[in-house]
């Protein structure tokens, strides 16, 4: 196990330069650069050509991958073109806004979705079950964007129960009431997709697992149903449910990028998607490295708890 | 079994959803403010956009200014200023007993301090920012001299009748020279001046915070401190207006604006733009080389429809690149008809009677672009009447503007700003041969000899009413000879709560809510 875990780790740094080569030559071969969009339809060729050689974008493509990877290795990841300020500090500062928003979506994804799931499984085609299924094609259809603004229109605008956006009420406010009064639609509007796969993966397994032998048996010694749905069923049920939660996980952090714009949640998706519609080259990439760092390590944790869950499995 | 984890799951939300609470009372005095897009930096002479020029003009000021409601120049920090004979030399006299929001002294050093760190490449701080206009903006200055504690004189090295204008832009704002020494390449971030409100803090992604300077020199500030919060999502920042939480916006789309105008709580507020919105035709390229075809496609789009249909009158129909009403603007000059019969007439004696097929590209979204893809599907069913057959190509602003310097383009949108001033800041550029892109960016590829002679004696007078009717014949040339499809002029709307008073939207796209007082 600890090998397997060590091995893994070691696995990181190669996945995360992948990632970075990949990032770089998206950003640097799209069309349109720092310089290009800084200076807006006004620019002069002179001020353009001036502005890239202070930017460094004149240079071979490879000799300023290479020295960006030089300062990353060492943990600089340089200093936004816009903003003067270092990438590591400015993507690290927002970090905590994305993990509490993608953290709760989990959480109500995971708990929603298997109570939801595990509901269906026990009275396949009733109507809890059906409304789940209606409610699941409901969920994967809808793109995040529109979701969250019909809720905040509902919510916010019409019913006037919870603020529109931001993270915490301009003024005063800055407790957990405030944050979670905040938090609440754009949680909501993030886990609503995932909620959906979650539940309907989670009553299928369960469908399966309910009809084992050992159930059968479980029921005839006299076990109470509780303890049989959750304890022989649930517990057997849980090994494809964890992955699709790790696989959720990862989906959960993408999806950010659009919820945080929707409501103007001050994470990393802001700030990214800030990044690339200026083309700042080292804070698009430091971001896309953070949350692909993170997405590993999600990945990872998800392997180790298989291991936990099922002593069979020995990670081999 | 089933109800209980039912339960669970509800009580879940219920958790979250009764945490909740009605907004916490705006505090009297501070005015929220919701921008499009949050500041890049708040140094002027390091941005180029609205969002952030906006905030930084609350902070720092120039020594040429624009009253209220107008684009006239008068005096900023500068009391006064004359013009050397040639046009080679201005002078101001500053204004006296100012003071860095700091406690620096506001002083001809000071003015020296906040160019030279611009211009000129060898001084100690020109290495820690990028100036991005200095020299679109600067580059005709050759010195900036300290005549004594309160005189500055700029030498030229060559005339250029805008420059008084130029002066009074975000770039040439005065900044506190120990505020720069302090924090070097993190001055962006901790911006000093001499301005109505100072800099308190900036929480990323959240909110900016001002408060009043209470020494102000031109007067008492009524508001005790401006939040600006930067709200990406137009519903959101519409929900956010109208639930309490914003006293101001704008930018706001064009479909808001009969929802806001019927709310009991809001105030709808209109202003003339600095816009010109047009639709480039690489002149060029055949068969728009034909001056015929030029006008046939002008009068083939019918303006109005746009303005009332796509842009709910949020827009004023153009009749030439110089805004109307401004001191260069020919008052004669007529926008051309929606006339799809004489189109086709025009295009059948170029020899198009058949028509033909063209490509138009079109930016999602951009500065001043209002909004584009739709306009500009209204532009290509108007050509496809009269036989044009427009393919449209949508692209992401970045994308387009380079794409824009492959001088590949037949027909694109475009818009032009900061067109109030002067004319020579919008028809030089755009419409001079010497600035064809990729060089400048006249990109429609524009040629007119006895064009560019005006434009260029224009740019050397210096009296205004003789440069006024350059300008005026420049402008009728260009409806005969039109260079684009000319279509509106954007006016601005924003929309304040009701306890915002004696706000205006400024013509230069400034917000000043220094003038607003609260109720």
């Amino acid at each position: 196990m600890k090998t397997y875990l060590v091995r893994r780790l070691l696995l990181v740094g190669p996945v995360l330069l992948g990632v970075s080569v990949v990032v770089f030559m998206v950003l640097h071969l799209s069309p349109g650069d720092p310089a290009e969009i800084m200076l807006g339809p006004q620019a002069t060729k002179e001020d353009l050509e001036r502005l890239r050689t202070e930017l460094g974008l004149t240079e071979p493509l490879p000799v300023q991958y290479a020295r960006w990877l030089g300062h990353v290795v060492q943990g600089d990841l340089g200093r936004s073109l816009w903003m003067k300020r270092p990438v590591l500090g400015e993507v690290l500062g927002r970090f905590q806004a994305t993990l509490i928003l993608t953290g709760t979506a989990l959480l109500l994804s995971t708990v929603g979705g298997i109570a939801l799931g595990v509901a269906s499984a026990t009275r396949p085609n009733s109507l809890l079950d059906r409304l789940s299924a209606v409610a699941s094609l409901f969920g994967v259809s809808m793109p995040v964007f529109w979701l969250g603004i019909v809720l905040m229109v509902i919510f916010a605008l019409w019913l006037g129960w919870l603020p529109a956006s931001g993270m915490y009420s301009p003024y005063g406010g800055g407790d957990l009431r405030d944050l979670l009064a905040h938090l609440a639609l754009p949680a909501v509007t993030l886990a609503a997709a995932s909620v959906t796969i979650v539940a309907r993966l989670t009553r299928s397994t369960m469908l399966e697992t309910l009809g084992q032998d050992y159930i059968r048996t479980a029921r005839a010694k006299g076990v109470v149903e509780r303890l049989v749905v959750l304890r022989h069923g649930l517990r057997n049920a849980l090994i494809p449910i964890v992955t699709v939660v790790g696989v959720q996980a990862g989906y959960l952090l993408g999806g950010a990028v659009l919820t945080e714009t929707v409501f103007a949640w001050p994470g990393v998706g802001t700030l990214m998607v800030q990044g690339i519609l200026a083309r700042d080259f080292p804070l698009v990439q430091g971001c896309v490295l953070v949350v692909a760092l993170c997405f590993v390590l999600v990945n990872l944790a998800v392997d180790a708890l298989y291991a936990w869950l099922d002593p069979r499995i020995r990670l081999e | 079994m089933r109800l209980r984890l039912v339960w669970i799951a509800a009580s879940f939300m219920l958790l979250v959803l009764g945490s909740v609470g009605p907004a916490a009372a705006q505090p009297a005095g501070t005015l929220v403010v919701g921008a499009v897009a949050e500041p890049v930096n708040l140094d002027a002479a390091q941005v180029t956009d609205f969002n952030s020029t906006r905030v930084i003009r609350r902070i720092t000021e120039a020594l040429v200014a624009f009253p209220d409601n107008s684009t006239q120049l008068i005096p900023g920090l500068a009391e006064s200023w004359t013009v050397g004979r040639d046009g080679l030399s201005y002078t101001f006299k500053l204004r006296r007993g100012v003071r860095f929001h700091d406690g620096t002294p506001f002083n001809a050093e000071a003015v020296k301090f906040s160019f030279e760190r611009q211009i000129h490449p060898d001084h100690p701080f020109n290495k820690l920012g990028k100036y991005p206009f200095a020299s679109f903006n600067f580059g005709t200055i050759k010195s900036v001299e300290a005549v004594d504690e309160h005189t500055v004189q700029f030498v030229m090295k060559e005339p250029r009748a805008s420059f008084l204008t130029i002066m009074a832009g975000a770039a040439a704002n005065i900044v506190s020279p120990t505020a720069v020494k302090k924090w070097g390449a993190d001055y962006p971030n901790h911006p000093v001046g001499t301005g109505p409100f100072r800099f308190v803090s900036w929480d990323r992604g959240q909110r900016i915070v001002l408060e009043k300077n209470p020494d102000y020199w031109k007067g008492p500030v009524k508001v005790e401190r401006v939040i600006v919060r930067p709200i990406v999502e137009d519903q959101a920042r519409l929900t956010e207006l109208l639930t309490g939480n914003l006293d101001l916006a704008v930018n706001l789309p064009p479909d808001f604006i009969a929802q806001l105008e019927n709310h009991p709580k809001i105030t709808v507020l209109r202003g003339q733009g600095a816009h010109v919105w047009y639709l480039g035709i690489n002149n060029q390229k055949k068969p728009f080389d034909d001056k015929r075809v030029r006008q046939a496609m002008n009068y083939a789009v019918n303006k109005e429809a746009i303005v009332r249909d796509v842009l709910k009158g949020t827009g004023l129909v153009s009749a030439g690149p110089v805004l109307p009403g401004t001191w260069g603007a020919e008052p004669g000059l007529k926008p051309y008809p929606y006339d799809p019969e004489r189109a086709r007439k025009l295009l059948a004696e170029a020899g198009h009677a058949g028509g033909f097929a063209t490509t138009l590209w079109v930016p999602e979204s951009g500065s001043g672009m209002q909004s584009p893809v739709a306009m500009a599907t209204v532009i290509q069913s108007n050509l496809k009447a009269v036989g044009i057959n427009v393919a449209l190509q949508t692209m992401e602003w970045g994308a387009f503007l380079a794409k824009l310097r492959t001088k590949e383009q037949e027909m694109f949108a475009l818009s032009w700003a900061a067109g109030n001033e002067d004319p020579d800041l919008v028809v030089y550029p755009l419409l001079h041969s010497s600035q064809w892109t990729p060089g400048g960016p006249n990109r429609a590829l524009y040629k007119n000899a006895r064009l560019d002679d005006l434009l260029q004696q224009a740019r050397l007078v210096t009296d205004q009413a003789k440069r006024a009717e350059l300008y005026r014949q420049a402008q009728r040339i260009l409806v005969d000879d039109p260079p684009w499809i000319f279509i509106d002029h954007e006016i601005q709307v924003g929309a304040v709560s009701k306890r915002v008073q004696g706000f205006t939207l400024h013509p230069s796209f400034d917000l000043r809510v220094e003038t607003i007082s609260l109720k």
